[in-house]
């Protein structure tokens, strides 16, 4: 069906580990305290916990399932051999629409927060057209640029932001981590629903998989991206319980942007404006690979160019960016976007997974057979 | 790709038309401010500093009257050539008939005001606060932000717990505890600290000296820094009988128990401490004179967290977070049960003072 992608396009396995965490850690990491703190409370540190180890599990059901694909394909080719032209085309389509759905729910966050915090006058056409030129721009260059960007989009907030988040220790309450387990094991599996958004992201693994070289050989790096998500989210969780009350965050939309209130620097007032600053490079990586896959599914599909339909989609998202300005709307396609991401990593790939498994089995025991 | 480039730098450059820069000398950057309730009208009292020649300010004020306290900031603004900006905000005093009124209208603002920093200081004032802003501007000659540098001088060093709007609003919204502000009073021509201010929610209910407030500051969990006078005998004249003690190193500890129906609350303070100054009958100070002198301290300073205690259960308020403490050992704690009990409750205090040294000299 298909050539095998030539080696100068493919990344070594190690980057898996960048491009996994890159695009897990998003906006969410500015906001997820409060929901998370209203249902479980201090117990929030483990509902993170318990849904990082949810995600290991998914990330290794999505390995199994991508190495039985065809020529090594992504989850397209997949559709297409085992579900058919038609079923299985609806079904990328599906996929498609999804990781444009990601994008717009990253781009509007962060056009908002934008907005909110540093220019209040200003439109959101005018950020949405600077963001995807910019994106236009750098998924040109292919999924090794992309794959690029992720490493930078992790170096660099680490170096930076991450240090910053230990300021606020100063004011810790640490009596705040008390009592431990005040509640049920039901309400934290519940709340663990939360962080949904937060951990997503290694499902453009479906359609980047064909460009590792020796793929299954990356899933130890896909596993270790993970547990870095998840140590990241544990300090900031952890920071969050002990500096603020659990009354407190319930007032504040972005806990971790009011955490970067607290450093003080002789030169410049305002720490804040910098982590917003900074984090472009966190969110763009996440554009950029979202819409890339997106243009990827297409091209698998209908054998269209992505330079073709790169102008399209990133002309769908502008739209998007513009009709879907006020905060109910950013909301309403962030939880969209959780919801139909838990549907296809918890649902849909373990579902394909089954179905794969038992084709197999039966192609096989027709075979001996006869 | 050059023309890509182009492209964007193009986009980046016509961003940039948008947002307007506002240079430091066209805008109007208030320091202070100060909220007053009077005859049914809220007065608010900006300071702001004039750049005059070089490093030189002026303190000015702006001083406008409103119906309603979101309307200040607006009126403030028709009386000032420059646009006004509150990035720059430093402190907020409160007249006190503002505060007993309540205060949370301001504090919600601010802390969904995001030019505003959380280390942000709030005050209260005896008289108006603008009474007192008035002052600071005419007694210093150069320096807007007296308030500001007296409250961190004596967090620093004295006596004052440490506040600020991230604290006032974390102890507002905690279930287990109430919020304080520092106190000032007029004197003469002065500013004066005079203590810390009570909140019951967001509304002034009283205010306890200097003094008490190193004992609120120990409790509180600060380990460093205060000096506090102990009467250690009966001589007569006055201040031949006292000794002054500086706090090096304390620590507080809880221990919530269940005696018979009722709770016990016993609340150990170990300090470590260093005689500043100690009447001259009293030389030498050691052995059998240093502990009983240090016997003396403990018993003098237990009755006067007692005091504390009991005073604040009076007025019903815990500032110093004692149901956030229970919080932390109760599963599922109970709000509502714990402060009827508050009132009634047996809160022991029990102080241990080392005393490390006495100067360089005997």
């Amino acid at each position: 069906m298909k050539q095998p992608i030539p080696d100068r396009f493919l990344i070594s396995p190690f980057f898996v580990f960048f491009v996994v965490h890159a695009i897990q850690i998003g906006v969410g990491a500015l906001s997820f305290q409060r929901p998370l703190m209203k249902a479980v409370g201090q117990d929030a540190w483990m509902v993170v916990l318990l849904a990082g180890l949810a995600a290991h599990l998914f990330i290794w059901l999505m390995y199994r399932l991508l190495s039985r694909a065809p020529f090594g394909g992504d989850i397209v080719s997949l559709h297409q051999h085992y579900l058919g032209r038609w079923f299985g085309g609806l079904l990328s389509v599906g996929v498609m629409c999804y990781y444009l759905l990601a994008a717009l729910t990253v781009l509007q966050s962060y056009i908002e927060i934008i907005k909110v915090w540093v220019f209040p006058l200003m439109g959101t056409w005018q950020f949405s057209l600077i963001f995807l030129a910019l994106t236009y721009y750098a998924v040109l260059g292919g999924f090794r640029v992309v794959a690029g960007l992720c490493v930078w989009g992790v170096v660099i907030p680490l170096a930076t932001i991450f240090p910053m988040l230990f300021f606020p220790l100063e004011y810790a309450q640490y009596r705040n981590l008390l009592p431990v387990f005040d509640h049920s094991f039901g309400q934290l599996v519940s709340a663990s629903k939360e962080m949904t958004l937060q951990y997503l992201g290694f499902e453009m693994l479906l359609m980047y998989y064909p460009f590792v070289k020796n793929a299954p050989s990356s899933q130890k790096w896909a596993h270790a991206a993970n547990g870095f998500t998840t140590f990241i989210y544990l300090v900031i969780i952890l920071i969050s319980i002990v500096f603020y009350n659990q009354e407190q965050i319930q007032h504040l939309t972005w806990p971790t942007l009011t955490l970067a209130k607290i450093p003080e620097v002789p030169f410049i007032e305002r720490m804040e404006y910098i982590v917003i600053s900074i984090y472009v490079l966190v969110v763009f990586p996440i554009i950029t690979l979202s819409v890339w896959a997106a243009t990827r599914v297409v091209k698998q599909l209908f054998a269209v160019q992505q330079r073709r339909s790169l102008p399209v989609l990133l002309v769908i998202l502008f739209i998007g960016t513009l009709l879907l300005q006020e905060k109910a709307d950013i909301e309403r396609i962030g939880q969209w976007t959780a919801k139909l991401g838990l549907y296809l990593v918890a649902v849909y790939v373990p579902l394909l997974c089954i179905s794969v498994w038992v084709v197999e089995k039966v192609k096989k025991t027709l075979q001996q057979k006869p | 790709m050059r023309r890509g480039w182009l492209w964007i730098g193009a986009l980046l450059l016509l961003g940039g038309c948008a947002s307007s820069s506002r240079p430091i000398d066209e805008i109007q950057i208030i320091q202070e401010m100060g909220y007053d309730f009077e005859n049914g009208r809220y007065t608010g009292t900006a300071v702001y500093p004039t750049f005059k020649q070089g490093p030189m300010t002026k303190p000015n004020l702006l001083t406008t009257t409103s119906p309603t306290i979101y309307d200040l900031i607006p009126r403030l603004s028709s009386k000032s050539p420059l646009p006004i900006e509150e990035g720059q905000l430093r402190l907020i005093l409160f007249g006190k008939e503002f505060a007993k009124r309540g205060v949370t209208q301001i504090t919600h603002s601010l802390a969904r005001n995001n030019k505003v920093g959380s280390h942000l200081l709030l005050g209260v004032a005896k008289g108006s606060a603008k009474e007192l802003l008035h002052i600071t501007a005419k007694t210093t000659l150069s320096d807007t932000l007296y308030l500001p540098n007296l409250v961190e001088q004596n967090e620093q060093s004295m006596n004052l717990p440490k506040t600020n709007l991230h604290l006032f609003l974390y102890r507002y919204f905690s279930p287990g505890s109430d919020p304080f502000l520092p106190y000032f009073e007029k004197k003469g021509d002065f500013v004066k600290l005079e203590g810390l201010a009570l909140f019951r929610d967001d509304n002034y209910v009283g205010h306890v000296s200097l003094r008490d407030a190193f004992l609120m500051k120990i409790l509180l969990g600060e380990t460093k820094n205060g000096v506090y006078q102990l009467k250690v005998g009966n001589r007569g004249k006055q201040g031949e009988d006292r000794v002054m003690l500086q706090n090096l190193w304390a620590k507080p500890k809880f221990e919530w128990k269940r005696d018979g129906s009722r709770h016990r609350l016993d609340v150990f303070v170990h300090i470590h401490a260093s005689v500043r100054d100690y009447p001259s009958w009293l030389d030498p100070l050691m052995g059998k004179q240093l502990d009983n002198v240090k016997k003396k301290m403990e018993n003098e300073l237990e009755h006067n967290i007692e005091r504390l205690f009991r005073y604040f259960q009076k007025k019903r308020i815990d500032p110093l977070g004692f149901g956030d403490f229970v919080r932390s050992v109760t599963k599922h704690w109970d709000q509502a049960a714990f402060y009827r009990e508050y009132p009634d409750l047996d809160i022991r205090p029990h102080v241990t003072v080392d005393i490390v040294h006495t100067g360089i000299g005997e």
